[in-house]
């Protein structure tokens, strides 16, 4: 669980950590889908020079990120190998019973696995440059117009944010009943499978009961500091755009019109 | 079980970004059949030091002797498991880990999980709940119908019914009211009497260091800055002063009369000084 850096943020002070939320928000949403207009290796050079730009930008260094891959290495590899054996166009570089591999195989396979890269390492700077309270209130803030629809936005962010707010307390409460049912004689991870789901019942029943008791103080809390709901309701915190977001959407538009550009550069086309 | 720790160190989540070193250079020795109370304010890194004697961690660096086992930083979690057998640990806030139907389900929870049968686990169960003052009326209750001061008496008889050489308390009075610290502090002291336990209290409540305690550690930035009898760790007012420690009242109290110029020896508890008052008061001007 250490390992994974998706979802976990370091604090810092650079461009990127500067940027509004929102800003980052959007643009990993929009990343993720420009990515897929990509089609040639030009496109491909392109986002991958851009996307370690803004790595670079973050100033959290290239190992933090190639770290938050490592967890991930297998599921991509999985995905990515079925490709190699499931394209059979190309010149037949090899081939044994129904295993056959192709140059169209290998290309695809390895584009596949590029755009892995990229939309997680893309994503990864979203999470590991804004802090979850921040990214709620992005949340919260483009979810508005919803508010018109009956979407009740207010009370979504609130159970976002305090959801998020409570990842790392719930966290540290698994990891002490853990310890203490440890302390206890428990071994978890051990035995067959049915054995092994038998074994999480001490730690999931006190959780339960904590969560529970947790959200009735909790509750109880906010009600005594007079809140009544979300309409109406004034911001401590503030988000603004400035200067710095303009630019990062300007780069963005650059980058998308370039990556269509690529579309009419010579070269293998996918 | 005599413990050594010998050039301890540990890191949380060493070689990664999120690396914090909790424990540096720790080296200390916990006394057998002794009362040993660990003091230090909060992040001095007390509750990992427990942590690392109930081989819930290894450290990232140093030795561990626990009796005649080593834990090393190659040591395997597996073999843990057979060390804490002989060491109970009550954690901070105990009743958080009560999970069964019953009262005592729960306390035979432990004894199980290390081979007892059911009739014997159950056996030791009610002595344990019977030792930590929790009647037969209250055996098929859920844990969850009981007030909060039950529930941890019955967190602690399931750390108890395992018949632990050992005993870790992380704060184990913290959140009671003033009736039930003193009752389970004394229920604690009797027990390692009794029993002839090695206990190890982790506590900020200085009075109960003074009143109860055979040996002291004291914790400081993650590390052991003395180590010592209560007296020699009480001597020194305006040192622990200076380490944001506090002083048990009757030192306090000693120490205000010394500066008014009467002076009393070995005052660590209330006892202590009534009974040298008595004495200093009969012995003087009346005579």
């Amino acid at each position: 669980m250490n390992e994974l850096i998706i979802g976990r943020y370091l604090p810092g002070n650079s461009w990127v950590h500067r940027l509004d939320p929102r800003t980052k928000f959007v643009l990993s949403l929009i990343f993720i889908f420009a990515i897929f207009l990509a089609t040639n290796v030009w496109g491909y050079l392109l986002a991958t020079i851009f996307t370690l730009l803004a790595v670079a930008l973050t100033g959290l260094g290239f190992r933090v990120f190639l770290r938050g891959l490592r967890p991930l290495l297998l599921l991509m590899l999985i995905t990515t190998v079925l490709q190699l054996f499931f394209v059979q166009t190309g010149t037949v570089l090899w081939h044994w019973w129904i295993f056959t591999i192709t140059t169209d195989g290998l290309l695809s396979t390895g584009i596949m696995f590029m755009r892995f890269v990229l939309i997680i390492m893309f994503s990864t700077i979203l999470t590991l440059t804004t802090p979850p309270l921040a990214i709620a209130d992005a949340m919260e803030s483009l979810m508005a117009p919803l508010a018109k629809i009956g979407v009740p936005v207010g009370e979504l962010a609130l159970m976002v944010s305090i959801a998020l707010r409570f990842v790392p307390t719930l966290m540290d409460e698994a990891t002490t009943i853990m310890n203490a049912q440890r302390a206890r004689g428990m071994n978890f991870n051990e035995g067959n499978l049915i054995q092994r789901a038998k074994s999480y019942i001490p730690l999931l029943i006190p959780l339960f009961i904590n969560a529970i008791k947790r959200a009735i103080e909790l509750g109880d809390a906010m009600e005594a500091r007079g809140y009544r709901g979300g309409d109406n309701r004034t911001k401590y915190r503030q988000l603004q755009a400035g200067p710095r977001d303009y630019i990062a959407y300007l780069a963005f538009a650059l980058f998308v019109l370039l990556l269509l550009g690529t579309h009419w550069l010579p070269g293998m086309v996918f | 079980m005599a413990i050594h720790f010998e050039a301890v160190d540990f890191t949380y989540q060493a070689d990664s970004p999120f690396a914090t070193a909790a424990l540096h250079d720790v080296n200390f020795t916990i006394p057998e059949h002794q009362f040993t109370a660990v003091i230090g304010h909060t992040g001095s890194g007390k509750s990992t030091m427990v942590q690392l004697l109930e081989g819930l961690l290894v450290p990232t660096k140093g030795v561990i002797t626990v009796g005649d086992r080593q834990i090393t930083p190659k040591t395997k979690k597996k073999e843990l498991n057979q060390l804490r057998k002989h060491i109970g640990m009550v954690f901070q806030f105990p009743e958080a880990q009560l999970f069964e139907q019953t009262v005592l389900k729960d306390v035979m929870f432990g004894p199980k999980n290390f081979g007892q049968s059911d009739t014997e686990a159950q056996a030791l169960a009610q002595q344990a709940l019977r030792t930590v003052g929790m009647g037969p009326e209250f055996d098929q209750h859920s844990p969850f119908e009981l007030s909060g001061g039950q529930m941890r008496r019955v967190a602690i008889a399931g750390v108890l019914a395992m018949q632990p050489e050992m005993l870790i308390l992380d704060e184990p009075t913290a959140g009671l009211d003033p009736v039930g610290q003193a009752e389970l502090m004394q229920l604690f002291a009797r027990l390692q009497a009794e029993g002839n336990l090695t206990l190890v209290l982790i506590t900020h409540q200085m009075d109960f260091v003074g009143q109860y305690a055979d040996h002291v550690l004291v914790f400081d930035q993650g590390t052991v800055i003395k180590e010592g009898s209560p007296e020699s760790i009480f001597a020194d007012s305006d040192w622990l002063r200076n380490h944001q420690l506090d002083l048990p009242i009757a030192k306090q109290f000693a120490d205000a009369l010394a500066a008014k110029g009467m002076d009393l020896d070995h005052v660590l508890d209330l006892d202590q000084l009534t009974a040298q008052l008595a004495r200093a008061l009969k012995g003087g001007p009346h005579e």
